[in-house]
């Protein structure tokens, strides 16, 4: 294969990955800690959208991508209390609040800017694109890592920072004896409620972050659902990855690979064909490493 | 569990909550409503109008829920087994476009083209939930994800075989669409001044049978003990994987019947993305949800999710209110559903029945155990 084919569809696996790896980091939290947070679909959505408007009405680009984290952990919080708290079912909760950001997100779309299907207009600053001084000169490696944004390695730092936390930290092992043993975990006075909830923020948070590098990374615009199954695929991605963090980038960089694949292929084979291959590579890595825990979910 | 003495008493408690939380939902929106600078009153005087009191609107109505019942039903079949099928769309998308290219294209004698079609459907819906199943058992899957996977592989697919080879030239060519299905495969139609058609009936029936397996037959005790508890159901002798097979075989078979009655009684031709953007199998789902599961619940609650459908596309030609509105209210309303806002009436109700039988507890939430 040509060596500049391969460096654009590995700069391309990049781009595609960050909003996987984003928001499996979120659903690696959330089953860490024991709870099966299925709304990030949602959170990641709602996060797209909130910067996209934040962009249009601020113009600043950091406000936009901190408004969009802020959206996350909103509806976050509102799964937290739903789910966590008053103990709501899992499937129920997150079904209802996937579908109540894509049609709050629509709403809101056409009140906002009095248009349906999709938004972007030219004043939208999209997110700075970062060439490295040096490592832009290295033949092969600069095609791979040019006009790639702060968040695409800022998500690798987040990955790396979690399993830090999660397995080098005190704290850390308590986070997780919460989800292997909830009664445990509580009788040595650990605030088991405050972590899950706490958590399922932090997935917000997080998946906030990967819906703004959506609408303001590769594209500057906001599609309706333009999250599509994107929360899904980062559950898959979660799960492959075992909830561990560095395994995690790992299963995400695959997914991302496979979205790469596909738009590359669209010039060869009808473009409806090469869209699937995300999902189905999702069904096939599942298959190949399901796991005893998501059994019958 | 189901022979309690005071079956008035206990249907008026299921019923509460619904009730409660739909006027919830519509609070909602109507806040929404309000941030569009519109008067909410006013918007929902209008939409009911126009769904559910003007005899042209209500047929319309019950033509869109015709679909979205069946859809509900589809969802419940699995659901109550514990197996969280969101894969339904997908189900419709294959079993509906199967029977369209047959209904169009097999050479069949007239008579049997519209059931050869329609088992057609059948089995090709049911097939398409029963892989899920099967990578399930196989692989240990999860089944939401490959399920909601399975969703736009389908509607990928048959996006790309609408596009390429049955593709209806005849008109400007522009629209991805197969030809229509000839006349004598389209349902009966009760009257030619509106759209309603024998798919309506089809539903009711499939409530009506689904109400009497899930209580009368071995097939629906054994699928509902395996959602209720699984150890117990696999002890009590039940083969968990040969339930399983059926009752996701069973979901998609429903699934794609509800893609059919839209067709073969009302668009008579498949169009790309039909059932993706009316977003039938996640209103259904919703109903399912709002309805505990409940076959009877499912009809109403669908019909009046498909009345907020109506009369948000008819506020929509005379509003600045975007017909999402009606899924920003039904999905308030699962929300609002789910949390049990008749909560203590419940539990006081469910202590009560404890004390009764011995500690039996009564089925908890959404199915979603």
């Amino acid at each position: 294969m040509n060596a500049n084919l391969l460096a654009v569809i590995m700069n391309s696996t990049i781009r595609s990955t960050t909003p996987v790896l984003l928001a499996a980091l979120g659903s690696a939290i959330c089953s860490q800690v024991g709870v099966f947070n299925i709304a990030l679909e949602g959170q990641i959505l709602i996060g797209s959208f909130t910067a996209i408007v934040a962009d249009y009405y601020t113009g600043s680009v950091y406000l936009a991508v901190l408004c969009g984290v802020a959206s996350g952990a909103a509806v976050a919080s509102l799964v937290s209390v739903l789910q966590v708290k008053y103990q709501a079912a899992d499937m129920v909760i997150g079904t209802s609040v996937n579908l109540l950001v894509s049609g709050l997100t629509s709403v809101l779309l056409y009140t906002a800017f009095g248009v349906k299907g999709s938004f972007s207009n030219p004043s939208l600053k999209s997110l700075p694109k970062i060439n490295l001084p040096v490592v832009r000169e290295i033949p092969f490696i600069g095609r791979v890592l040019e006009q790639l944004t702060f968040i695409d390695y800022l998500s690798y730092v987040l990955a790396a920072v979690m399993f830090i936390y999660l397995y080098r930290t005190v704290q850390g092992f308590h986070v997780q004896s919460v989800g292997k043993n909830k009664e445990a975990a509580g009788s040595l006075g650990i605030k088991t409620l405050k972590i899950q909830m706490i958590a399922v923020v932090i997935s917000g948070a997080l998946c906030g972050l990967g819906g703004s590098v959506l609408s303001m990374g590769q594209v500057t615009l906001f599609t309706e659902n333009m999250s599509s199954g994107r929360g899904y695929i980062a559950m898959a991605s979660a799960s492959m990855g075992q909830s561990q963090p560095l395994f995690i980038i790992v299963s995400s960089l695959f997914f991302g690979f496979c979205q790469a694949i596909g738009m590359s292929l669209q010039n060869v084979i009808p473009s409806q064909l090469t869209l699937t291959i995300p999902y189905l590579a999702t069904v096939v890595a599942l298959s190949i490493f399901g796991r005893k825990k998501l059994k019958k979910k | 569990m189901n022979k309690a003495k005071s079956y008035g008493k206990r249907f008026a408690a299921i019923m509460v909550q619904p009730v409660i939380a739909a006027l919830l939902g519509l609070l909602v929106g109507a806040v929404f409503i309000r941030l569009s600078h519109e008067n909410p009153i006013e918007i929902y005087r209008n939409m009911f109008e126009k769904s559910f009191f003007n005899p042209y609107y209500l047929t319309q109505t019950l033509t869109r829920a015709t679909p979205i019942i069946i859809c509900g039903i589809a969802t419940a079949a699995a659901w109550r087994a514990g197996y969280i099928n969101i894969g339904v769309e997908g189900q419709m998308v294959t079993g509906a476009f199967t029977a369209t290219i047959v209904a169009i294209y097999a050479p069949l004698p007239g008579f049997l083209r519209l059931p050869i079609s329609l088992l057609s459907g059948v089995a090709a819906g049911g097939a398409y939930a029963t892989i899920v199943a099967v990578l399930n058992l196989k692989f240990n899957s999860s089944i939401v994800i490959c399920t909601l996977m399975f969703n736009y592989v389908a509607n990928y697919i048959a996006s790309y075989l609408v596009s390429f080879h049955f593709k209806d030239s005849s008109g400007d060519g522009l629209s991805l669409m197969t030809k229509t299905i000839p006349e004598n495969t389209h349902f009966l139609q009760f009257s030619a001044s509106n759209t309603l058609n024998l798919g309506i009936v089809i539903a009711v029936a499939v409530v009506i049978l689904f109400y009497f397996m899930e209580r009368k037959t071995v097939f629906g005790y054994e699928s509902k003990m395996t959602g209720l508890n699984p150890d117990f159901s696999r002890y009590g002798g039940v083969f968990e994987r040969q339930v399983m097979l059926k009752t996701m075989a069973l979901s998609g078979a429903i699934a794609a019947l509800a893609g059919m009655c839209e067709i073969f009684g009302y668009k008579y031709r498949y169009t790309d993305n039909m059932f993706g953007s009316a977003s039938y199998a996640w209103t259904g789902l919703m109903a399912a949800l709002i309805a505990d599961l409940h076959p009877v619940g499912i009809l109403a609650a669908s019909i009046f999710l498909a009345g907020l459908q109506v009369g948000g596309q008819a506020i929509q030609r005379t509003s600045s209110i975007p017909l999402q509105m009606a899924t920003v209210i039904q999905s308030s309303i699962t929300l609002f559903v789910s949390v049990k806002l008749g909560i203590k009436l419940v539990k006081k109700q469910r202590k009560k029945k404890c004390q009764d039988n011995g500690g039996q507890s009564n089925r908890e939430g959404g199915g979603a155990a």
